[in-house]
């Protein structure tokens, strides 16, 4: 075997630092997209869900309203807090607009369920099947929206570690606002006491 | 510290993947009655391919029941990958809880409200009356009534994560270099690109199957 020239000692050192450089680059922008992309769909589930909810309130508010002197406060809460869930656009990368979003959510989430407790000093309107079926849904979309946003919260966690740390940073870095980081939901305030009602 | 402890005590509460398709650790059921039902959802899932499973506890020792069947359903991985067309039964005898959890391929099939009404009007009379093989026959047979009709196609694939077309000319010409010059590193480099599979088997295995928390919960 001939010894190789300084020349090709050179050469094979150019080659394999553009490989490492290349490679690691190319395996490191597809990973933050991976990751990227992950939490974006994820974000589409919540916001589905979301959507669900929200969809759901039309029809409850017609059943409650068929209901004789159903307290009109409530009713009226519920609306009020469907429209502007409806005014807030969501963003998954500014802070501002998130918490604004999720503080749109948590209130609808608190207008309904204070209508469900309202809702059982009525047992005429709770046997009817009408009523046991909006109930159903809604307590469903519920269970859905807290799995959704706990698997967008992981999702979003993997994104952002993997964006900050090195070197991943540097060619998150690169892109700027292809890759900014995500926000997270808090968990809900006062999510763990019963909603209050007032007779 | 507590609070932390108790979240880890809970995670870590999920119980193994089942082994059969109707699993009985309440002797909640009459032995005959748990073969029968076993063997009906067995042939159900040859002869349609959705994974429908009952699981029968004593207690939840007060976890959450929502929750802890997001999570146990997600740990089982119930239903066919891709398409999520799994669903699970759970019934806890001591607790005198009843949760079906439906995969995010047969939520149109069977809806929160349909659910709820299997739980309510088929389940929980007959459980009321005492008749537990027929409360538990009954409510798979409503489940299995309510997924018939059409299959559902299953979920869109997440389109491919893109890279731009320049980095792919650079990391073409690294591997064409690579292979002029270390014919035996540039295999490898393509190697480790290709190999990724998966199996299945014999028997009782879940597939990868997903819920989103859809369902319905009740109490007798």
């Amino acid at each position: 075997m001939r010894t190789i020239g300084r020349l090709g000692i050179v050469t094979i050192s150019i080659v394999a630092g553009l490989f490492l450089l290349g490679g690691s680059c190319v395996f490191t922008y597809n990973k933050l997209v991976r990751l990227d992309q992950a939490a974006k769909a994820q974000w589409a589930q919540v916001e589905n869900v979301y959507q669900r909810r929200a969809d759901l309130v039309p029809n409850l508010v017609e059943t409650v309203k068929g209901a004789a002197a159903f307290e009109r406060e409530t009713i009226t809460a519920v609306t009020e807090a469907r429209s502007r869930v409806g005014q807030v656009a969501p963003s998954i990368t500014n802070a501002e607009q998130f918490r604004e979003y999720q503080r749109a959510q948590d209130q609808l989430g608190g207008a309904l369920s204070r209508l469900l407790v309202v809702a059982e000093a009525y047992p005429t309107l709770t046997a009817t099947q009408g009523f046991r079926d909006l109930q159903a849904q809604l307590e469903g979309t519920e269970n859905r929206i807290t799995v959704e946003r706990m698997r967008y919260n992981e999702a979003a966690r993997a994104f952002d570690t993997a964006r900050a740390s090195f070197p991943t940073s540097i060619v998150a870095g690169v892109f700027g606002d292809r890759f900014a980081a995500k926000q997270y939901f808090a968990a809900k305030a006062g999510s763990d006491e019963p909603p209050k009602v007032k007779f | 510290m507590y609070a932390a402890l108790a979240v880890i005590a809970l995670l870590a509460s999920t119980p193994p993947a089942p082994t059969r398709w109707v699993e009985d650790r309440a002797a909640f059921l009459s032995p005959g009655a748990r073969e029968t039902l076993d063997a009906k959802l067995a042939g159900y899932q040859r002869a349609t391919g959705h994974q429908v499973v009952v699981w029968i506890d004593k207690t939840l020792q007060g976890a959450a029941l929502d929750d802890w069947a997001a999570r146990t359903f997600e740990a089982w991985r119930l239903g066919r990958q891709g398409s999520d067309d799994g669903l699970a039964i759970f019934i806890f005898a001591e607790d005198r809880t009843i949760d079906i959890e439906v995969g995010y391929g047969l939520e149109d099939k069977v809806p929160d409200a349909v659910a709820s009404r299997i739980i309510r009007e088929v389940m929980t009379p007959r459980l009321q009356a005492g008749d537990r093989d027929a409360a538990v026959a009954g409510g798979v047979d409503a489940v299995l009534a309510a997924i018939e009709g059409k299959a559902w196609t299953g979920t869109p694939a997440t389109a491919p994560p893109a890279m731009p077309t320049w980095l792919y000319v650079v990391f073409g010409i690294i591997v064409v270099l690579l292979f002029i010059k270390f014919p035996r590193v540039g295999m490898m480099v393509l190697w480790s690109f290709m190999g990724r599979g998966g199996g299945g088997g014999g028997g009782f295995s879940p597939g990868g199957g997903r819920s989103g928390g859809g369902g319905a919960r009740g109490k007798w």
